[in-house]
């Protein structure tokens, strides 16, 4: 059976109408005017134990509000959830032992005191018996390199060291699901990476189910083998990240070196994304074109030197998808 | 099994508050010579009444300022233990904090309660004890082994019936960001009690022995001590098991609520 299973999930919020000018203010006093704002409408999926899943969409497609709902902060408005066979919104002291959660910049530990007392209360909070706590410790100080760290007040910690601690917190009970939304926001290229290493070790050790939500999507790109994709609270993609990626990542870019340009590169079949007197950057869809074709064609206004190509990252893709220039 | 854990945690969180305050320790200084400010002024207004008259209802200066130190005592208890649920609605549900502390395996109030850290009630605790003992000398009433743990007793449930009351009233922070004055406007009713109930008229009477009941914080007792009425005082326990009954119940009534609506 499945770790986490959603069916039908509808949210709807209801939103004050705001009216203009002091009169309108009076009227909101009296008589306040709701309208319904449908932030989830209806979604399905099922994870299973040990999935790396990456939860992602743009602000406002309801991600949020899909997690809050899954740790029980939310109650859904219709539709149904279980996690870990426990349905969160009725038992959400017995859920909440089960489950990690990273929000943000929130941090989970208590300001004034030394990393470690804020440990050994989680530790008395979750019940975690003795030598697992030490065990876990020992295994997080070395990965996240928590050693100096520990004995300091939380206040002074960076917000790179703050965010080691506080996933080291987070994943100190053992629990079956993590839930980090944004986990990585504001951090430097190398605390990154420990995070992800560190997300990814665990995972493969203790089989731990990880649903991330991120705009950075190296993250995805390095932690998830599975992806959720949701815009304006549907879900319109769901499945293998690699699939995801072939299936829509239809375009190429090719970044060219020219020489002995005679005049400005006009292209039928590629868009022409910069051009300089020797350097040229297009892009164009390999199903409909070959480079082959395109160098044949630009050969006709200049010299090719050099030519280099990638293919688009998820980032490209996930662009192209929000301005509507795929389908799902 | 349960509750035995809650009050372990309980004690863990109240030890880290007293960490906190050696932190902060000009804070707490100056927070605890503020409040012998403002116990002095109270004190004050006490002896001028005191130059006009003989007696209020029957009680003697030194009765009345018995009375006094004895409801410092459980008001500073409450004061210390409960003062987070004050920021509760400013705080917590304001900044978004409220969502970690839902996120813990222990019951919100629980989390919430444990992260009080009031240390200028500290200043009324000893100002009420000091009170207190001067005042039973100068009664001339023995300070026995019974005497002493019924003042301890009574003064711990007092300080409970405080808590419930606040508890209460700060469900209000589930609608209003400024639950903080809903709560203090009606803590501040204690006040009440720092005089002989017989003063009031029928409503304000009623309002806080059954209401509200802040006349078993320390009126009651006092009473007990001073040999006046020894046993209505034992209704306190259950008074204090009662309203925490009904706080909780509440309170989870509305954070249900609350949870529903989303935030």
């Amino acid at each position: 059976m499945a770790i986490i299973e959603v069916k039908d999930l509808v949210k709807t919020y209801k939103i004050m109408e705001k009216k203009e000018g002091l009169i309108g203010y009076f009227k909101n006093l009296i008589k306040p005017k709701y309208r319904e704002f449908d932030a989830i409408k209806g979604i399905n999926f099922s994870i299973e134990e040990g999935e790396l899943v990456g939860y992602i969409g743009e602000n406002g497609a309801g991600k949020s509000t899909t997690i809050k709902i899954l740790t029980g902060l939310l109650t859904p408005t219709s539709g149904s959830v279980s996690v870990n066979g426990i349905i969160p919104n009725k038992n959400r002291i017995e859920n909440n032992k089960n489950i990690g959660a990273v929000f943000g910049q929130k941090t989970q530990l208590w300001w004034d005191l030394p990393v470690i007392e804020s440990f050994s209360l989680i530790k008395k909070m979750y019940k975690i018996p003795e030598n697992e706590y030490r065990k876990n410790l020992k295994r997080f100080t070395e990965i996240l390199d928590l050693g100096e760290l520990l004995e300091k007040q939380v206040k002074n910690l960076s917000l790179g060291q703050k965010m080691r601690c506080e996933i080291a917190a987070t994943f100190l009970h053992n629990p079956k699901i993590v839930y980090l939304d944004e986990p990585t926001i504001g951090l430097d290229v190398f605390v990154k990476e420990n995070i992800r290493k560190f997300i990814k070790d665990i995972n493969k050790e203790k089989k731990t189910t990880v649903i991330l939500t991120t705009h950075d999507l190296r993250d995805i790109e390095d932690v998830c083998n599975r992806i959720i994709l949701l815009d304006k609270g549907q879900i319109i993609y769901d499945g293998d990240k690699q699939k995801f990626k072939d299936s829509y990542g239809k375009y190429v870019i090719a970044e060219l070196i020219i020489k002995d340009k005679k005049k400005d590169i006009v292209l039928n079949d590629a868009e022409i994304l910069e051009q300089f007197e020797n350097k040229l950057k297009i892009k164009f869809r390999h199903d409909e074109t070959t480079i082959v074709k395109i160098m044949d064609e630009i050969s006709k206004f200049c010299n090719i030197e050099d030519i280099h190509m990638k293919e688009e990252e998820l980032e490209d893709i996930l662009k192209e998808i929000y301005k509507g220039a795929h389908k799902c | 099994m349960r509750i035995l854990d809650n009050i372990s945690l309980y004690f863990s969180l109240l030890k880290i508050s007293l960490k906190e305050i050696l932190i902060y320790r000009i804070d707490c200084i100056v927070g605890i010579i503020s409040q012998l400010v403002v116990q002095l002024v109270s004190l004050i207004f006490i002896f001028v009444v005191f130059e006009n008259t003989e007696n209020i209802a029957g009680w003697n200066f030194q009765q009345i300022l018995l009375l006094f130190g004895v409801t410092r005592i459980p008001i500073g208890i409450a004061g210390y233990c409960f003062d987070a649920l004050y920021d509760i609605g400013p705080k917590y549900i304001r900044n978004g904090d409220f969502d970690k502390i839902l996120l813990r395996p222990v019951h919100p109030l629980l989390s919430i309660i444990g992260d009080s850290r009031q240390f200028v009630s500290i200043a009324d605790f000893f100002i009420g004890l000091a009170i207190t003992i001067y005042m039973l000398i100068q009664l001339s009433i023995p300070i026995t082994a019974l005497l002493i743990i019924k003042i301890i007793f009574f003064s711990i449930i007092g300080a409970l019936i405080v808590g419930a009351i606040n508890t209460i009233f700060s469900i209000s922070s589930f609608w209003t960001y400024r639950s903080n004055e809903v709560i203090w406007s009606f803590y501040r009713m204690y006040t009440f009690t720092e005089y002989p109930i017989t003063i009031y008229n029928k409503f304000i009477r009623i309002l806080i022995t059954i209401i509200l009941p802040f006349a078993f914080v320390s009126y009651y007792p006092t009473m007990a001590y001073l040999g006046l009425n020894n046993y209505i005082v034992y209704l306190s326990p259950i008074i204090a098991i009662i309203l925490w009954i009904i706080a909780v119940k509440l309170w989870d009534l509305a954070l249900n609520k609350y949870r529903s609506t989303g935030n």
